[in-house]
């Protein structure tokens, strides 16, 4: 059986610090590296961030659910809500040439993640996919 | 997050310590923009204690610079640690604020 870590928050912003350790402590425990663990650290933030705002529209009262996987070869993690359907060709960002506020947590996101996809068979809510490939020590 | 206010040879300065993310953002930007609402001619923002920030943090300073920028005023940032300079950098935003070492640096600029 996989092994996996697992941890479900309310859709408030002061449970995001708790994402944010709860990716650290996973991270330092299979040796990610420290510089590689801040990036992600802040992509699952950003990932759980555009959940409370554009799924749950800021309602503070719903769930999130984070589950962490790690293999030799992967770093995954799985982020579920119950909220409105976000579509995938939604998310772009702005360009980072068009300095104005907002736009930038997808370009965090995908700059650590090289796998970025929604589960389309979760019928109520999402179910955001994040995968970054390891590379094996030499 | 805590933000500090002080005023040191009539310059503004904000001191910030911890993360500024989702949750903590709104609170720096009540700040901030009281004091771009007053137009503060220079105001200067300590990042030597700030642990993390995220995209939210980010916009709020964006909205920050172009409200200084409205009255011709200045917001200058001193002591950002290298994680946090490394996230300006990627977000290209090294270009468009004005970031000194320190705050010597800063006032001197």
């Amino acid at each position: 059986m996989k092994e996996f870590v697992g941890i479900t928050i309310p859709s408030h912003p002061k449970y995001l610090s708790i994402v944010r350790k709860t990716t650290g402590a996973v991270g330092e425990l299979y040796g990610i590296p420290e510089q590689d663990l801040e990036d992600i650290k802040l992509a699952v933030d950003e990932a759980c961030s555009n959940v409370i705002k554009h799924a749950y529209g800021g309602d503070a009262t719903k769930k999130i659910a984070v589950k962490y996987t790690v293999t030799k070869r992967l770093f995954k993690v799985i982020i579920e809500d119950n909220g409105m359907k976000t579509h995938i060709g939604a998310m772009q960002g702005r360009s980072l040439n068009d300095v104005r506020p907002g736009g930038l947590g997808i370009h965090f996101i995908r700059r650590i993640f090289d796998g970025f996809r929604f589960d389309e068979q979760k019928r109520r809510g999402n179910r955001l996919i994040l995968s970054r490939t390891l590379h094996a020590k030499k | 997050m805590n933000i500090e206010l002080s005023e040191y040879k009539q310059k503004k300065i904000i001191t910030l310590s911890g993360d500024i993310d989702m949750y903590s953002s709104p609170l720096l930007r009540d700040k901030l923009m009281a004091l771009v609402k007053k137009k503060v001619p220079f105001l200067y923002v300590d990042f030597n204690k700030v642990s993390y920030i995220d995209s939210s943090g980010i916009a709020t300073f964006v909205e920050g610079l172009k409200g200084m920028k409205s009255f011709g005023g200045r917001i200058v940032f001193f002591g950002v640690p290298p994680k946090i300079m490394e996230i300006f950098n990627f977000s290209k935003l090294d270009k468009v604020f004005e970031i000194y070492g320190s705050i010597e640096d800063a006032f001197n600029s």
